[in-house]
């Protein structure tokens, strides 16, 4: 009974690793989306820091950067995307943190 | 010679003619030292993403030069210098853009060479789709 749930709970993290074990599809409810680097998808290859409206979908409530883990965006256009988001922050067109 | 992408926040205190004069002043600095202005953006009055010096304001002004580094050093250090600029930032763009048209190059190369492997994967738009193909694939 516990087990189940246990098992069932964290579905992120814990999905992740099984599913790379196995590799076949894990738990019967919740299938979750595969998740694609945003820019290798659209095949951009220069992120533009003028681009606001781009880089607002990078930029959560809060003012930080989206981390890979949940944008899932690839390392090299993370760290592009990371150069571009701060350079847009430093001519104020994004925040460096809201409250 | 490189291109570079500056971007000038002028005040907003200023009338929308004084504000152009004033950015004039530093494309006149680019020039002068040998620029050639590839873009001349004025993106007009933008509200900040954050008060600067209590203002909420500010005339944008883009440009995309095509200048030695030195007249972009001394255009920027005159910025530094003014009252009227808020903020100024220029990046060197030109190796970016070429290494991004290298790779789009490079991309379009490797999709034209082996058409028959990638099953149509275009992006999907919607999130809430639970899609069972895709998993199977890695």
């Amino acid at each position: 009974m516990r087990m189940g749930g246990g098992s069932g709970r964290p579905s992120g993290r814990g999905g992740a690793a099984g599913r790379d074990g196995k590799g076949g599809p894990r738990k019967k409810f919740f299938v979750r989306r595969r998740k694609v680097c945003k820019f290798c998808a659209e095949k951009l290859e220069y992120i533009d820091w003028k681009d606001v409206k781009l880089l607002q979908g990078f930029i959560p409530e809060r003012g930080k950067i989206l981390p890979r883990r949940i944008s899932g965006t690839c390392a090299l256009h993370q760290r592009k995307l990371q150069t571009a988001i701060k350079r847009a922050r430093s001519i104020a067109l994004l925040p460096y943190a809201t409250d | 010679m490189r291109l570079y992408d500056i971007v000038v926040l002028v005040t907003p205190d200023l009338s929308d003619e004084e504000a152009t004069k004033v950015a004039g002043e530093y494309k006149k600095i680019l020039t002068d030292g040998g620029a050639t202005v590839v873009k001349d953006e004025p993106w007009g009055k933008r509200r900040l993403a954050f008060p600067i010096q209590r203002k909420k304001e500010a005339y944008y002004v883009y440009w995309q030069v095509d200048a030695s580094p030195a007249a972009v050093a001394e255009a920027e250090r005159r910025m530094g210098l003014s009252d009227q600029i808020l903020r100024h930032l220029a990046v060197r763009v030109d190796e970016e853009l070429k290494r991004s048209a290298k790779m789009a190059e490079r991309l379009k190369k490797k999709a034209a060479k082996r058409p028959p492997r990638p099953p149509a994967p275009p992006a999907e738009p919607a999130t809430t789709e639970p899609v069972a193909a895709e998993r199977s694939e890695s």
